[in-house]
């Protein structure tokens, strides 16, 4: 009898020790801010890093556009509040780049026209902030580089060090738009350059820009269309110029996949 | 004492296992058997107008068996989404209006024993039809335009009725030029019922237009200028095939396509380049094409058969076969006809004509392999039949044979294995033959297989007369005859089991 009591004892103990408190770590360290990916895209790790860099150029636009805005998402760590809270976004000079300047290249984060827009709204975690570019002569010869960084104040510490920066590149001239990425170079388009850029433009007499490439990326056909239709057109271009095939900014002949 | 004990102590052991309980699952009873009777392999029903009205005979080796049962019904040849089964009955007696659109769909009956939990399912294939998805289809012009007539054929394949202008009546419009041909493909890609889905369609071609139409409606899927992501600036089509995993539309001499493996919308890509120089090219208006090869076709520019795939942006070069006749390329011949000599079969028959000396010409049988093209040829004599041909038709997949049209009214066959030339028919004074095809199906209760003469009249009729045949021989009179007005240039049995690879497509 002694024995059985004895076991009971010891499984109760034992038992007992499973009954503990699931104590879940809460969040309880303030308010940060960073930037992240768009909101459907938050919980998708592989586009933690996804917008850091943007390009843009005017090139498409009408020349009576003179400004354009490019947004970035921007999230308030930490929780909700019930009032809107302001945060402060500073210029990081870009090493060996040429840096767009405030107030001629890019509307300064600080001035009245859009201060009010770096704001967390009260009851709200993000908001997509607007970066206004200028169009102005330089930029046709010139490709500049905007990079955007995160200030603490008193309402946000600085959040995870890998989102507390994104940068825009841009120009009036022809870049290579944000969807010609490494999947378009391997299998349709090939290596960036200025003058394939240009002969597509010209080849196929449409736009070649983000919006015109995702929509290819949707539609295979489309895109095998297009990609035959590049190489054929840079084909016929070579043979009424035999002496001199169509070569890039850098003097390397323009070829396709 | 000792020993006693561990030997009892082991018999123990031993006989503990074998007290175990059986725990096998076998069953020695004679299987059970359900038989289901009064359900048919296939049934022909029109959409919105017929039902589906059975009530099949259930029976089992089970004294005790105790039914449920169930009624399902899913589609075939489906891509881009999984086929989904609805059940429609779950009684013995099945009262079902069919609202499917036309195409081939499967009806499965279970019946399930719940005293054994044996289930006995049998299916059969319900081909939904419309009006339009049975008969003959004519494509006939009037030397300007070009129309289709409709023969119905409700209860057999000989007609009982006919739908004058089929195409025009329903799509407000006819076809600009003389006809040229028609060519069916079950897995063509258009949004016709809201999404992209593999559609029955018919491609039809003239001298200049062209329209893919929806044959449960025969309304117009595609008019020439939408067939094509940058619409020819020359609308001269030759003709429009169903090849391996892929559509073609040649126009004015050039090569587009479609690959059907892959995600598209039923548009034709890009021109393909003869060669990586994008050298000039026209190709024939005779091809060889198969559901299982790559077709093949004739360069004219260059004197070369030359092969094509619908994924590619370039046409491809053909190997000779060791020991051909004459090689598949540069060889200064003019194409009189090209044409499919097999079903199954991957073969051909040519009729060419040398370029540097036109009185000579050659027939070659034609082994089309792209690595291995082998040409077998005979010299025609300026005395034989064939030497003064105009219009041809291989006997496909029969006997070997070729149908030819000489003089404008007479058609005569050729044995291609010992050159033996007849007479197989006359057309009546004041006729003459603009038409001349071998076509076949075996299709239950629908098989047929007839060489087609048509004819046009001087008063601009057509007769269209299809003629069994013995040993290649045709009958003397027609089995089938179809009239109207015109002049014919192809004639199409459409069923609704009809497949992309019913006929061998050929000009």
């Amino acid at each position: 009898m002694k024995k059985i009591i004895s076991i009971i004892v010891i499984a109760i103990v034992f038992l007992s020790t499973a009954c503990d408190d699931n104590n879940f770590k809460i969040y309880t360290d303030g308010a940060n801010i960073q930037f992240g990916p768009e909101e459907t895209r938050i919980y998708a790790t592989t586009y933690n890093l996804a917008d850091t860099t943007k390009a843009y150029t005017f090139y498409y636009k009408p020349t009576t556009v003179t400004q354009d805005t490019v947004f970035f998402d921007i999230y308030a760590i930490g929780g909700i509040t019930d009032k809107d809270r302001g945060f402060v976004l500073k210029q990081d000079s870009v090493a060996g780049a040429t840096n767009a300047v405030a107030g001629i290249d890019y509307i300064a984060f600080d001035d009245s026209r859009v201060k009010n827009n770096y704001v967390i709204k009260a009851g709200k975690v993000h908001t997509r902030i607007p970066v206004i570019l200028l169009r102005n002569a330089k930029l046709k010869t010139n490709t500049l580089a905007l990079k955007i960084s995160t200030v603490a104040n008193e309402n946000f510490r600085l959040g995870e060090k890998t989102n507390l920066w994104r940068k825009i590149i841009f120009t009036d001239k022809l870049s290579q738009p944000n969807q010609w990425d490494a999947n378009m170079i391997k299998y349709y388009l090939g290596n960036y350059s200025i003058a394939k850029h240009a002969f597509m433009i010209q080849a196929s007499g449409d736009r070649w820009d983000d919006d015109f490439i995702a929509n290819l990326k949707a539609d295979y056909s489309l895109l095998s269309f297009y990609t035959s239709f590049l190489k054929t057109s840079l084909i016929n271009y070579n043979n009424a110029h035999p002496t001199s095939p169509l070569k890039d900014e850098s003097g390397v002949l323009v070829t396709f996949p | 004492m000792k020993k006693y004990n561990i030997f009892i102590v082991i018999c123990f052991a031993t006989l503990l296992h074998s007290c175990f309980d059986d725990g096998n699952n076998f069953n020695y009873q004679t299987p059970e058997v359900i038989t289901v009777t009064g359900l048919n392999a296939s049934y022909d029903k029109i959409s919105q107008s017929d039902s589906l009205n059975f009530k099949p005979t259930v029976r089992s080796t089970d004294p005790k068996a105790d039914f449920e049962y169930f009624w399902g019904i899913y589609e075939t040849n489906v891509q881009g989404y999984p086929p989904k089964l609805d059940t429609i009955s779950k009684s013995l007696t099945i009262k079902y209006r069919i609202i499917q659109p036309a195409k081939a769909w499967i009806l499965e009956f279970a019946a399930k024993n719940k005293h054994t939990g044996y289930t006995k399912i049998i299916t059969s294939t319900i081909n939904v039809g419309t009006q339009f998805t049975r008969g003959w289809y004519v494509l006939k012009d009037n030397g300007n335009q070009s129309d289709l007539d409709l023969f119905l054929t409700p209860t057999t394949i000989v007609p009982t009725s006919s739908i004058e202008n089929v195409y025009s009546l329903v799509n407000g419009k006819k076809l600009e030029g003389k006809g040229l041909g028609m060519n069916f493909e079950s897995t063509y890609k258009s949004m016709v019922t809201g999404t992209n889905a593999n559609t029955r369609a018919m491609f039809i071609f003239t001298e200049k237009d062209a329209s893919i139409i929806n044959t449960n409606t025969v309304k117009e899927i595609r008019p020439f200028n939408t067939c094509f992501y940058i619409s020819p600036t020359v609308k001269a089509p030759n003709f429009m095939i169903v090849g391996s995993s892929s559509d073609y539309f040649v126009n004015n001499g050039i090569l587009y396509s479609i690959y059907t493996m892959s995600s598209n919308f039923g548009v034709f890509g890009n021109a393909q380049m003869r060669d990586a120089i994008n050298s000039p090219y026209r190709l024939s208006k005779y091809y060889l094409t198969h559901t299982n090869n790559n077709p093949v076709f004739f360069d004219e520019t260059s004197s070369s058969f030359v092969s094509a795939s619908g994924s590619s942006n370039m046409l491809n070069p053909i190997t000779d076969a060791t020991g051909t006749a004459m090689s598949a390329n540069k060889n200064n011949k003019t194409l009189l006809y090209l044409g499919p000599k097999g079903i199954t079969t991957f073969e051909g028959v040519a009729v060419l004509q040398d370029k540097t000396n036109p009185a000579l010409k050659i027939l070659s049988v034609i082994t089309p392999s792209t690595t291995a093209f082998k040409m077998v040829n005979d010299t025609l004599l300026n005395t034989s039949k064939l030497y003064n041909a105009v219009n041809y038709s291989a006997n496909v997949g029969d006997e070997s044979m070729l149908y030819f049209v000489v003089g404008g009214n007479q058609v005569w066959s050729r044995n291609l294995v010992n050159k033996f030339e007849q007479l197989q028919f006359t057309a009546p004074a004041g006729e003459t033959i603009s038409f001349i095809r071998h076509r076949k199906s075996t299709e239950t209760g629908y098989a047929f297989n007839y060489v087609m003469i048509g004819t046009t009249t001087g008063s601009g009729t057509y007769n269209v007369r299809m003629f069994t045949k013995t040993a290649g021989n045709l009958a003397t009179t027609p089995s089938v005859t179809l009239t109207g007005s015109g002049n014919v240039t192809d004639v199409f049995y459409l069923s609704p089991s009809t497949s992309y690879g019913t006929y061998p497509n050929a000009y």
